[in-house]
């Protein structure tokens, strides 16, 4: 019954974190940036490792889950927290203090993280988002430097502790109605009638709705996300956006699949009320922006209303895209931060008018980034428009046609504000003074990888649909 | 009514009193102190409900740690002397917003029929509960460590002062 | 007896002021006291769901500590952050930090 191999790679991934710790305390001449490449090699290893525990099935005290989904996202964080170590090498070394605890951190957010997906109880999973939370709140204050860092963390911490209070009330009326925290318990209790008590569950849902809303960042819910985005150090800036929001969406899609089903039609309008206006305001507003990290916050602020779309059309299909989509995501978003942290690093500048011809600076970094503008805004070829479109498919094959109409409507109008920057890089010339930019050859491998990662995606996605629909099977 | 009943009813107006002047007072300092009253007669309601450990635990924690610790952060920012507007535009959405949010539990709790709900409260006993706590929740219990780790660690990252080069 | 009903209006009513609480107050410290108002209401919810169970439920109990246990460190390292932008300020308004518009 306790079968400890389960928890073998987060386990790992905690001694690393302590090693990486101890390493800048006891060796502090020690290159900062070699630490940084410690941690992302350590991350692979346990990758690799964890990919070794694909088509198994067990749990660990009914806590646990390991399956396919849970692996999934292992690969899934562990890649992203790997290529952000290589990315924050060099701004760590420059401009932050702490570098063994900035790195241990990022692995116990990766823990985190993991644990959000693996759960299949209430309290393990609102504890594992706490961990995801705290780590955030300490790395997005991590700059000392800049007063923005501090501010950044303060909105941070206060709305996502009231978004966890809020979330706690629903678990907590979910509780008191079903009398169990398990998933499973759960959805047998819903399933044996629910007669009575109707007005707490769905009271219970709202709040529990509300809470996640807060953490995924959907719209009404979305206040902190630009400020969080714009003050915290750019690589977390991406850690937030990726990992935060694809553990948000694992927890989210396991909990509703697994335990609230029976009461699918208490809660479906609710999700696809949020994914609507998600996608409608988060595309609006990122039309005015003029910080490049704003812009991104805004952007995967509306990607998040694409995502609701597929937890609002609960169904094997949807889940399968939804997941294809969070790889799509995570490699497209990977490739646009790593190259805006290069871009950083050398200039120093945010602006979306920094990004001034950026093309005749450095034309293999200007490349990459509208790949990755492309495909986030859907266009076909990458990696975006296939997720995108069996994203939409799968949902209107479920009825919600209506939602999948706006999906596409609102996908066509952020192609402008993506546009915007493209214009930047390629039709403007850069101002007198700028010269060519030096790009560290580790970084413009990375890119030159992630780049044809969204290509592989967007042309040939079978091999990630497998896997995305292996993963969700058991849910279904 | 039971003398528990009595009891019950003091603590709860006495908690609610006390929140209410951590929400509406103009003097931080008394809103911490009222805080500071709601938490206490919250533990003593969980005694009530025959949750002693809780309810100690609430006692240590919040009034001993929390308490204090906001208290000096008050003190160490000077929040009493600034005069500042405490309500924002806000203030009529937020009570429209509070106001609602406490008449649909209400509403939604009094015409409820809890599953197994018995009229009479059974206490957890300490084995049962040291069981829950460290066996079927352990991963929680892990994680909650790791949870107190990192506030600790970035607490002090972030505080910390340089010292002068 | 204490009737379940009357345990769940408690914290409902210590709830709303909570949230009341976060929407209103401008001072950053006085947010996190709305919050910590909030959890404690989410406590009592899950103690006495627990005890009035037959059989009990502990894990009510235990999740009833590990709130606690993540509120008072969440009050720790906010109040980290609280202390950090104080001294780069220098100023005692908390509440008018706007760097970032709001």
């Amino acid at each position: 019954m306790n079968h400890y191999e389960v928890l073998a790679p987060e386990l790992v991934l905690l001694g690393l974190a302590f090693a990486l710790v101890t390493l800048e305390l006891l060796f502090p001449q020690l290159r900062k940036d070699l630490v940084a490449y410690l941690t992302a090699a350590s991350a692979i290893g346990v990758l690799v490792a964890s990919a070794f525990f694909a088509n198994r099935s067990d749990s660990f005290k009914d806590l646990i889950q390991l399956d396919n989904y849970t692996t999934f996202f292992r690969i899934l964080f562990l890649g992203t927290a790997a290529l952000l170590a290589i990315a924050s090498a060099h701004l760590v070394r420059d401009k932050l203090s702490n570098a063994g605890e900035y790195y241990g951190l990022l692995l116990l957010g990766v823990i985190g993280a993991t644990y959000m997906a693996a759960a299949s109880e209430l309290l393990t999973a609102y504890i594992a988002l706490e961990l995801l939370n705290f780590t955030l709140y300490v790395l997005v204050s991590f700059d000392r430097k800049d007063p923005r860092s501090g501010e950044a963390g303060l909105k941070y911490i206060l709305l996502s502790a009231f978004a966890s209070a809020l979330l706690l009330f629903g678990i907590s009326f979910i509780f008191g109605v079903t009398g169990t925290t398990s998933y499973a318990g759960i959805r047998h209790a819903l399933e044996a009638g629910i007669g009575e008590y109707r007005g707490t569950l769905v009271v219970g849902l709202v709040l529990l709705l509300t809470g996640l809303g807060f953490k995924v960042a959907a719209v009404p819910f979305h206040m902190w996300t630009p400020d969080a985005y714009e003050g915290a150090p750019l690589p977390v800036t991406a850690y937030i956006s990726i990992v935060a929001k694809a553990a948000g969406f694992a927890l989210f899609l396991r909990l509703f699949s697994q335990a609230f089903m029976p009461v699918i039609s208490d809660w479906r309008w609710m999700v696809a009320l949020l994914a609507a206006l998600t996608m409608v305001f988060g595309n609006l507003i990122a039309l005015q922006q003029v910080n490049i990290k704003r812009l991104l916050a805004y952007s995967s602020i509306s990607q998040v209303g694409y995502m609701l779309i597929a937890i609002a059309a609960l169904s094997h299909d949807s889940a399968t895209a939804l997941l294809l989509h969070l790889g799509g995501y995570a490699i497209t978003n990977l490739a646009a931060f790593i190259a805006i942290i290069a871009f950083y690093n050398a200039t120093g500048g945010e602006e979306i008018r920094d990004f001034r011809g950026l093309a005749e600076r450095h034309a293999g970094l200007a490349m990459t980034l509208t790949i990755a503008l492309f495909s986030l805004a859907g266009m076909p070829l990458f990696a975006g428009f296939m997720t995108k479109f069996i994203l939409f498919q799968a949902a209107a094959q479920h009825g919600l046609l209506w939602l999948s109409a706006f999906g596409v409507v609102t996908s066509m109008i952020s192609l402008y504000y993506y546009l915007m920057v493209i214009r930047q890089m390629y039709v403007l010339k850069p101002r007198d003074g700028d010269g060519r930019l030096r790009v560290p050859l580790l970084t413009s491998a990375v890119l030159v990888v992630l780049a044809l990662g969204i290509f592989f995606v967007g042309i040939w996605p079978t091999p990630l649909f497998r896997a995305a629909a292996s993963a969700t099977r058991l849910l279904f | 009514m039971s003398v528990e009943q009595w009891v019950f009813y003091v603590l709860a107006a006495i908690a609610v009193g006390g929140a209410a002047v951590t929400v509406f007072a103009r003097d931080i300092v008394r809103a911490a102190l009222g805080l500071i009253v709601a938490l206490l007669m919250t533990a003593g309601v969980f005694v009530l409900l025959s949750a002693e450990v809780i309810g100690l635990v609430q006692l240590l924690v919040y009034g001993g740690a929390v308490a204090i610790l906001i208290l000096f952060a008050l003190m160490i920012t000077r929040a009493r002397e600034v005069t500042y507007r405490l309500d924002g535009p806000q203030k009529p959405l937020a009570l429209l917003a509070g106001a609602t949010l406490a008449a649909a539990i209400g509403v939604a709790v009094v015409g409820t029929v809890f599953p197994t709900n018995t009229d009479h409260i059974n206490p957890v006993g300490f084995v049962e509960m040291s069981t829950a706590l460290f066996q079927t929740y352990a991963v929680p219990f892990e994680v909650a460590s790791l949870v107190l780790l990192v506030a600790l660690v970035g607490a002090i990252i972030i505080a910390r002062q340089e010292e002068r080069q | 007896m204490i009737p379940l009903d009357q345990v769940l209006v408690f914290s409902g009513i210590l709830f709303a002021l909570g949230v009341y609480g976060v929407l209103t107050r401008r001072n950053a410290i006085a947010i996190l006291m709305s919050v910590e108002l909030m959890l404690t209401a989410v406590n009592t919810n899950f103690i006495a769901f627990g005890v009035f169970h037959r059989p009990s439920l502990a894990v009510g109990l235990v999740f009833a500590v590990f709130v606690i246990t993540v509120a008072a460190a969440e009050v720790g390292l906010a109040l980290a952050i609280i202390l950090r932008i104080y001294r780069q300020r220098t100023t005692a308004n908390v509440d008018e930090v706007d760097i970032l518009k709001w």
